[in-house]
């Protein structure tokens, strides 16, 4: 009998770490996306994912803000600000300069999209923060 | 409502822009805030801030975008976005204001001065008047801002449940930096 309550408040115990330490593996410390991977929940051209935004700011962000999608077009620039690296896509001249699609790119792709050549023809894929008034921001972004 | 303010934003800028001043900007800001609590520490980074500052008038404004925090915690990420700031129904905070003493700076001299900003700032939709002091430091004709404030979460209706009253503080620091270059 004694035997028996020992077996179970150990099998209770590492049933208890088993519980604590998946909680603090896959829940507290769950790992973030990896974008690289996602599949694209939209495939379109730069363009038309910027005007979507300039058209109806309010729908375009229903639609697309946080989803991961997959844009195309044409480079303008490649910007190294600090340890980000930028690729735009640009549409319009506006009041903060030319608008467009920015792309950060993720660590991995940083050396790649640096030898982009402007006007070369890309495709990419990120994920949609949002559309700041003057760009459509693409984050953690990869060429393919 | 949102694209009134953005028009309002836009329109002073263009104005004094006819006024033959200059409007410093960037696109690459950075903010980053900081709660600090019994249980953990949690800071978030943001560096695609869009900042723009007219060096005659001393008006000054910056949007951002919340989606583009970044978290250690993937969790933590998801609970900002989701149930806190709530960024699929308000995407963008903003602020909206003025340098006071934009004339004590010489923009042709490096140097740092200490000013006070003064405007509104819209996170999910509710806007309070912030008075916060700060840097601005002009090396070589470019303008860097900076300054630190903390704001009270249930102001901008940022509610926290009592289960995560442990994890996370009422009263959050933020901290402002932007390398501004002429237009």
């Amino acid at each position: 009998m004694k035997r028996n309550w020992k077996f179970v408040l150990l099998a209770l115990l590492i049933g208890l770490s088993a519980v604590g330490i998946y909680t603090y593996c896959f829940v507290y410390n769950k790992p973030h996306r990896d974008f690289e991977k996602e599949p694209a929940a939209f495939t379109l051209t730069a363009e038309a994912l910027f005007s979507a935004f300039v058209t109806d700011e309010a729908s375009a962000e229903t639609e697309y803000i946080g989803k991961v999608v997959k844009v195309s077009g044409r480079v303008d620039s490649v910007e190294q600000i600090d340890d980000l690296v930028i690729v735009s896509f640009v549409f319009e001249e506006g009041m903060f300069g030319p608008m467009g699609v920015r792309c950060t790119m993720l660590e991995t792709h940083r050396a790649k999209a640096l030898e982009l050549e402007k006007n070369q023809n890309i495709v990419l894929k990120g994920y949609c923060a949002g559309f700041t008034g003057n760009d459509v921001i693409l984050e953690h972004c990869s060429l393919q | 409502m949102k694209m009134k303010k953005l028009i309002f934003l836009f329109s002073i800028l263009l104005i004094s822009h006819a006024a033959f001043s200059q409007v410093y900007i960037t696109r690459n800001g950075h903010i980053r805030f900081f709660s600090q609590s019994p249980l953990e520490n949690i800071e978030a980074t943001n560096r695609q801030v869009n900042a723009a500052l007219n060096n005659s008038t001393g008006e000054f404004a910056f949007r951002l975008l919340m989606r583009a925090f970044s978290f250690e915690k993937a969790l933590m990420q998801e609970h900002f976005n989701d149930n806190f700031v709530e960024s699929h129904k308000y995407p963008n905070a903003m602020f909206q204001g003025n340098v006071l003493n934009i004339e004590a700076i010489n923009l042709k001299v490096n140097g740092q001065y200490n000013v006070t900003v003064e405007g509104d700032l819209t996170i999910k939709d509710v806007t309070r008047k912030i008075r916060e002091p700060g840097t601005l430091t002009i090396k070589d004709g470019v303008i860097i801002g900076e300054s630190v404030f903390k704001i009270n979460l249930a102001d901008f209706n940022v509610n926290i449940p009592n289960r995560y009253s442990r994890n996370i503080a009422s009263e959050i620091e933020i901290f402002v930096n932007v390398e501004l270059r002429e237009r």
